[in-house]
C-alpha cells in the first residue's frame, strides 16, 4: 500500500457546497469514514480529484423515529458504531444494530457510516490488491484493465457487492434519500443498486445518499447471519438477512436478502409460497431451494462459489428457524 | 539473618524493561527512526514467477529528476544466504527470476512519489519460463528446474534410519499410516521491514538500522555483499515488533538499502509494505507428511516411520535446517525404539521459505499427536495414558544423540487432565463441542553455530562506573521476548543489588558484543549462562574490594542485598558506593565479561549425519488441552479454552513466560483455524492481513497456562525454553477436540470453515 496520491480537500458545511464541490471536479467522491475509500484509493484503485468530507455539515448524524409514520431516520453520517449501540435502534429495529456490529472491527465502526456502508464498492480478489499486483496480472476490467479475471468472457465486472447493511435494510423495506442538483428523493433502497461490479450504485455523479428511512417493524422479527472465517474484520463469505412475521402457527410474511455473493445485494424471491404456512421441514426446504435459485457467488474471493452458496443456503434456513421461534417466544405473552 | 525480599531477580513476574517506552507509544522502531532528509527507497518486483532476465533498462529511471541512485542485479554479484553451504540468493535478480515478487532493481530518490513514478519507468526484459508450484509437480520428470545444479528441484534430501522399525511395525498390535497437508504459513509480526541505511562517503563507513532478530548476520552480509571490511560497518537493532523467525537471516531488502546509500552516497530509508513482507516471506513451508506408528496394545510405540516434503520456495534460505529439523525432533519426546525419516526439501517457484516458532518440527508432530489419538481411540486407550506409557525418563539420549537431561511432561500431563476436567468432562459435552489434548517439545538453544567460528556460544559484558550504575552490554536481540529484562534479572539476582542501578544497553555493533542473535529459543539459555558468569566475576570483585576495605579475606565477606560485611561480626558493613569507590581505586572503570559454549557432547553425535540439528543442552516439554465446538452450518471451528501446561526448567520472568506460552499457543490457534498464504499460479492471493487470516481478539479463546519447573542442570538457575515447544501440541489438540466434536478427522490444515464443511459432505453430497 502506497501514500495518498495528491488530491483537494473540501469540508463544506452545508448539503449545498458539498454538490457544489463535488460538481466541481468530475470523480471527486464523498468522503465520510474512509475506511474503504481511502485504502482503495491508496492502492491506486481510484484517484479522485477532490474529497468532499461530509463531517462537518449539520444534521446528517441524526438517529429519529417519524412521529407520523413510526419509521427510523438514520441520517447518512450515523456511525457503525452508533447504529449498533442506541437504544432506539435497539428496541425498534435491532437486526440494524446486529448487522452494524458485524462490520469489520470495532475502530471501523468507529469511523465508519450508515450511507458509506450501503454505497462501499464492490469487492474481487482480483482487484483488492496492489497496483503491482494488479499490473503483473494484466489488470481487470474493474481498474485500468480489459477483462474480468473472474468470469474472462464476461462484458461486465463481477466484483461482489460486501455491505453487511443493505440486506438488512432490504427486508426491513427501507428506502434511501437522495439528494442531487435538482433535489431531493426518495428510493426503496433496492433501486440504489444494479448488478454491475464496476458501477453497482445507481446515483448521478456528485449525488449524495443523505438519509436512511426504516417502517416499524410491526411485530415482525428480523435477524442477520454473516458468513466469514474470523469473528472479527472479515467481509462477508455470504451474508443473510431475514424477516420472519407469524401469526400463531403460520407465517404471515417472510423476506430474505443476501449480500456477498453477486455485484449487487440481492432479494430472494419466491417465498409467498410461505404465507399461511407452519415453519416445518416443507418451508426450510423452500427457503433453501429460493436462496439457492438466486445465489450464484463467483471466484470473487479465497473461499470457493460451491461453499459460499451452500453455507448462504444452510444459514437461510437456519435463520429462519431461529425467527419464528423468537416470533413465536415473543407471540405468547400477548 | 536478616531474609531480604526479592527486588526483580529470579522468579519475579517482571514487568519487560522496556516495556514502559512501549505503552506510552515512546518506543522508536525503525520506522520511526527515519531522518527527514533520508531518500526514499522502492523496490521493484518481477511480475512473472519464472524468467530469464535478459537485462534491466533503468536509463529513463535514472534521468528523472530528483533520483539519486537506481541498483540492479549488476550492483551485486555476491549471492546471499544464511547457511554458508547454500547461498543462491541474490539481493537483486541476476540472469533469472524465480518467483512472481522477486526484487530486480531498486531506486532511491527525494521522496516516495519520485522513487515510486523511477520505478515505473525501469524496463525489465523477461523471457517467461514453465513455473512449478506445487511440490509433487516440482519433483517431476518434466518439471522446469529452478536451479540448473539441483535435479529434480530438491535442495537436499535426508535419510535418517535408527533400530530396527520392520520388527517395531511387526511386534505392535495395531500400525496405522496416515497422510497430512499443512499449509504454509506466515509470522505476521505486526512491524512490517524497513531499513535505514546511512552511507558516510568522505569515511566509507556504513550504518544500518534494521528490523531483525540477528543483527550480527545482517552485518556478514551486508559485507559480503557490499564487498566491504565488516569494521566499516555498524549494525543496530531499534525496538522490533516480532519477528518469530521472519528475521533469523539476513534478508535481501537489508543489503538492497545498504547498496542504495552507499551508491547514493547518503541516507536512505527503505520501507516494505505488508504485501512486500509477505513476497520476503520466509514462513513454514507447505508440508506433506506422512506418519506410519505401531503401538501395542497397552499403548506403548514400537516403531514410526515418517516422510516429509516440504516446498521450500525459489531460494536456500534455511530450507536444509527446516527438513532436517521435522525429522530430528521426532525423537526427544516420547521413548521410540525405532525411527526412520525421509525427508525431501523442493523447490518451486514462490518466495522462499524460513524458519518460523518452532522450526520445521511443528507440522511433523501436530501429524504424529494427531495419528497417537486416532490409533488411541481405536485401541480403546485414553490419550493421557498412551502418552504416559511412552515418556522419556531423564537423564537419557536419544536415538539420535539428543540428551534429555530434565523433563517435566508428566506433571504437565497431569495438570491439563485436571484442569481441563478430561475425564469428567470429555464425552460428556453437548453436541459439536469436544476436548482434544496433545503434547510438544523443542530445543533450548541449537548447540551448533551456523557459522563456524570458534568463539563462545554468547559474550556478554558488563560495565560498573563511578556512579554505582552497571550497564549490561548484551548483543542479544529484544524482539519482544524480553531477552533485556532477563539479563537485568539475572544480573539482580547474582549481585542483589538494586535493579535500579541496572541499564541494558543491546543490539549496537559498535557497543555490544557480538551475539549469534535470536532464534532455536537460545538466548535466555546461552545469553543467561554467559550473564551469571559475567555477573558473578564482577562479584568478585566487589567483594575482593569489600575485603580490602574491611580487612578480611574475601570469603569472609558477606553480601546482604546492597550491604557488605564481615561475616559474623555485628558491624554495619559496607554500603554498595562504598565497595564501587574501593573497587575503583587505580583501576578506574571496571568491564567484565561472560562467556558461554556449548561443551561438545551436546553438539549432536559425530557418528550420525545430520544430529547437529535438533541438539541441543536442554528441552521444553508441553501438553495442552483444547476445547472446540463446530458449527454444523458453517463448518466454522471456535476454540473455546485452551489449557497449557509447560516444563520450562525454571521460569526466570514468570510474567514473560507464561506471555510467551500464550502466544505459542495461540499462534497454533492460527495455523490450525485459519491462517494460509495461498499462492494462486504464483500470484499472492493472502499477501494482505483481510485474506491472511490470523486470529483477531475476537477469536482468541482463554489461554490458562500452568508453569512447570524441572530445574534443567545445564540452563542458567535451571531455565529452559518456553516460546515455540508449546506451539504445535496446541495444533493437534484443537484437531483432536474437532474429532471429539464432531466425529470426523482432518488431515488438512488449516481447518477452515470450508474444509470443515467439506469433511461434513464430502463433494457436495
Amino acid at each position: 500500500m502506497t501514500s495518498m496520491p495528491r488530491f483537494r480537500l473540501h469540508r463544506p458545511t452545508s448539503t449545498a457546497d458539498a454538490l457544489a464541490a463535488l460538481a466541481d471536479a468530475p470523480g471527486s467522491r464523498p468522503l465520510a469514514g474512509g475506511t474503504a475509500l481511502l485504502v482503495n484509493i491508496r492502492y491506486g484503485l481510484e484517484a479522485p480529484p477532490a474529497l468532499v468530507d461530509l463531517s462537518a455539515i449539520p444534521g446528517l448524524d441524526g438517529i429519529t423515529v417519524d412521529e407520523d409514520t413510526g419509521a427510523l431516520v438514520l441520517g447518512a453520517s450515523v456511525t457503525l458504531a452508533r447504529l449498533a449501540a442506541d437504544p432506539l435502534v435497539l428496541d425498534g429495529w435491532p437486526v440494524l444494530a446486529r448487522a452494524a456490529a458485524c462490520v469489520a472491527g470495532p475502530t471501523h465502526r468507529e469511523a465508519a457510516t450508515v450511507a458509506g456502508n450501503l454505497c462501499q464498492d464492490t469487492r474481487c480478489v482480483f482487484v483488492n490488491q496492489s497496483e503491482w499486483w494488479r499490473a503483473a496480472n494484466g489488470f481487470c476490467m474493474k481498474a485500468g484493465g480489459e477483462t474480468c479475471h473472474v468470469v474472462p468472457k464476461s462484458d461486465r465486472c463481477h466484483a461482489a457487492y460486501a455491505g453487511d447493511l443493505a440486506p438488512a435494510l432490504l427486508v426491513l423495506g427501507a428506502s434511501v434519500e437522495v439528494l442531487d442538483g435538482h433535489g431531493s428523493r426518495r428510493h426503496p433502497l433496492l433501486d440504489l443498486f444494479r448488478a454491475d461490479g464496476r458501477a453497482h450504485l445507481a446515483l448521478a455523479p456528485g449525488a449524495l445518499v443523505t438519509a436512511v428511512i426504516v417502517p416499524p417493524m410491526h411485530g415482525a422479527v428480523a435477524g442477520y447471519a454473516k458468513v466469514r472465517v474470523r469473528e472479527s474484520i472479515d467481509f462477508p463469505l455470504a451474508g443473510v438477512a431475514g424477516l420472519v412475521r407469524r401469526d400463531g402457527d403460520r407465517m404471515a410474511d417472510v423476506r430474505i436478502a443476501l449480500t456477498g455473493v453477486a455485484s449487487a445485494p440481492v432479494p430472494v424471491p419466491g417465498l409467498d409460497g410461505l404465507i399461511g404456512q407452519p415453519w416445518a421441514e416443507l418451508a426450510a426446504a423452500n427457503v433453501s431451494e429460493a436462496v439457492g435459485k438466486v445465489c450464484i457467488p463467483l471466484r470473487t474471493t479465497a473461499a470457493s462459489p460451491r461453499y459460499r452458496r451452500a453455507v448462504a443456503m444452510g444459514s437461510a434456513v437456519r435463520l429462519l428457524g431461529d425467527l419464528w421461534s423468537e416470533a413465536g417466544s415473543e407471540e405468547s405473552p400477548v | 539473618m536478616t531474609v531480604l525480599p526479592p527486588k526483580g531477580g529470579i522468579g519475579v513476574p517482571t514487568p519487560l524493561v522496556d516495556g514502559i517506552e512501549k505503552v506510552t507509544g515512546r518506543a522508536r522502531y525503525t520506522a520511526d527512526l527515519r531522518p527527514a532528509d533520508a531518500l526514499a527507497g522502492a523496490i521493484l518486483r518481477s511480475p512473472v514467477s519464472h524468467g530469464i532476465l535478459r537485462g534491466v533498462d533503468t536509463t529513463a529511471a535514472e534521468a528523472l529528476p530528483g533520483v539519486l541512485a537506481v541498483v540492479t542485479g549488476a550492483d551485486c554479484a555476491v549471492p546471499f544466504g544464511v547457511l554458508p553451504i547454500a547461498r543462491n540468493e541474490y539481493p537483486l535478480a541476476r540472469d533469472r527470476v524465480r518467483y512472481r515478487g522477486e526484487p530486480i532493481a531498486a531506486v532511491a530518490a527525494v521522496d516516495d512519489r519520485t522513487a515510486a513514478q523511477a520505478l515505473a519507468l525501469i524496463r525489465a526484459d523477461i523471457a517467461p519460463l514453465p513455473a512449478v508450484f506445487e511440490s509433487a509437480k516440482a519433483r517431476g520428470p518434466k518439471a522446469p528446474l529452478l536451479h540448473d545444479d539441483k535435479p529434480g528441484n530438491i535442495e537436499r534430501e535426508v535419510h535418517q534410519s535408527f533400530g530396527d522399525v520392520e520388527a517395531g511395525f511387526a511386534a505392535a498390535a495395531l500400525v496405522r499410516e496416515g497422510t497430512f497437508t499443512f499449509a504454509e504459513v506466515n509470522h505476521v509480526h505486526l512491524e512490517p521491514n524497513a531499513t535505514l541505511a546511512e552511507y558516510d562517503p568522505e569515511r566509507d563507513r556504513l550504518t544500518l538500522h534494521t528490523t531483525t532478530q540477528v543483527p550480527y548476520y545482517v552485518h556478514l552480509t551486508v559485507a559480503q555483499c557490499l564487498e566491504v571490511d565488516t569494521a566499516r560497518i555498524r549494525v543496530v537493532k531499534p525496538f522490533l515488533g516480532g519477528g518469530f523467525g521472519a528475521r533469523t537471516e539476513a534478508l535481501g531488502f537489508e543489503v538492497i538499502a545498504a547498496l542504495l546509500a552507499r551508491k547514493a552516497g547518503g541516507t536512505v530509508f527503505l520501507p516494505l509494505s505488508r504485501e512486500d513482507t509477505f513476497l520476503t516471506h520466509r514462513g513454514r513451508p507447505q508440508a506433506d507428511i506422512t506418519l506410519k506408528l505401531g503401538l501395542t496394545a497397552d499403548g506403548r510405540l514400537t516403531a514410526c516411520a515418517a516422510t516429509c516434503v516440504q516446498r521450500g520456495g525459489a531460494y536456500a534460505g534455511y530450507g536444509i535446517i527446516t527438513i532436517l529439523y521435522a525429522g530430528a525432533l521426532l525423537h526427544g519426546l516420547y521413548d521410540i525404539p525405532a525411527v526412520t525419516y525421509d525427508g525431501w526439501r523442493v523447490y518451486t517457484n514462490l518466495p522462499p521459505c524460513g524458519a518460523m516458532r518452532g522450526h520445521g518440527t511443528v507440522d511433523m508432530r501436530a501429524a504424529f499427536e494427531a495419528l497417537l489419538d486416532e490409533m488411541a481411540a481405536d485401541l480403546g486407550l485414553d490419550p493421557f495414558a498412551v502418552r504416559r506409557v511412552n515418556l522419556l525418563t531423564a537423564p537419557a539420549t536419544t536415538l539420535m544423540g539428543q540428551k534429555v537431561l530434565s523433563n517435566g511432561l508428566a506433571e504437565c500431563l497431569d495438570w491439563v487432565e485436571r484442569a481441563s476436567g478430561w475425564h469428567k468432562r470429555r464425552g460428556s459435552l453437548p453436541p459439536g463441542r469436544g476436548l482434544g489434548m496433545a503434547c510438544s517439545h523443542y530445543v533450548s538453544g541449537t548447540s551448533k553455530p551456523k557459522h563456524w567460528t570458534g568463539e563462545p556460544h554468547a559474550v556478554i559484558n558488563l560495565k560498573l562506573d563511578f556512579d554505582g550504575a552497571i550497564t549490561i552490554l548484551t548483543g542479544a536481540s529484544d524482539i519482544g521476548q524480553g531477552s533485556s529484562t532477563v539479563v537485568a534479572q539475572v544480573v539482580g539476582e547474582v549481585l542483589g543489588c538494586d535493579p535500579g542501578r541496572l541499564r541494558v544497553i543491546s543490539s549496537d555493533s559498535a557497543v555490544t558484543p557480538k551475539d549469534n542473535g535470536s532464534y532455536s529459543s537460545r538466548v535466555t539459555f546461552m545469553v543467561g549462562n554467559a550473564t551469571i558468569q559475567a555477573a558473578e566475576s564482577l562479584k568478585a570483585i566487589l567483594v575482593e574490594a569489600a575485603a580490602r576495605r574491611l580487612d578480611a579475606a574475601p570469603d569472609q565477606i558477606e553480601c546482604l542485598g546492597e550491604t557488605f560485611r564481615v561475616a559474623g561480626i555485628q558491624d554495619t558493613g559496607l554500603s554498595f558506593g562504598d565497595v564501587v569507590r574501593e573497587a575503583l581505586i587505580d583501576t578506574g572503570t571496571i568491564t567484565v565479561k561472560g562467556t558461554f559454549t556449548c561443551p561438545v557432547e551436546f553438539q549432536g553425535d559425530k557418528a550420525i549425519r545430520g544430529s547437529a540439528i535438533g541438539a541441543s543442552m536442554g528441552f521444553s516439554y508441553a501438553a495442552q488441552v483444547a476445547e472446540c465446538s463446530v458449527d454444523p452450518v458453517t463448518g466454522r471451528v471456535t476454540v473455546h479454552k485452551l489449557w497449557v501446561a509447560a516444563d520450562v526448567g525454571r521460569a526466570i520472568n514468570p510474567l514473560a513466560v507464561e506471555g510467551q506460552i500464550q502466544g505459542a499457543a495461540w499462534m497454533g490457534v492460527g495455523q490450525a483455524l485459519s491462517e494460509e498464504t495461498n499462492w494462486r499460479d504464483g500470484r499472492g492471493i493472502a499477501t494482505n492481513l483481510l485474506d491472511y487470516r490470523v486470529p483477531t481478539t475476537a477469536d482468541s479463546p482463554e489461554i490458562e497456562v500452568h508453569i512447570v519447573e524441572s530445574l534443567d542442570p545445564n540452563g542458567p538457575f535451571g531455565a529452559k525454553e518456553a516460546s515455540e515447544g508449546p506451539l504445535a501440541g496446541s495444533i493437534a489438540a484443537i484437531m483432536n477436540a474437532v474429532h471429539d466434536a464432531t466425529g470426523v478427522r482432518a488431515r488438512a490444515l488449516p481447518l477452515s470453515p470450508e474444509r470443515v464443511f467439506e469433511l461434513f459432505a464430502p463433494n457436495g453430497a
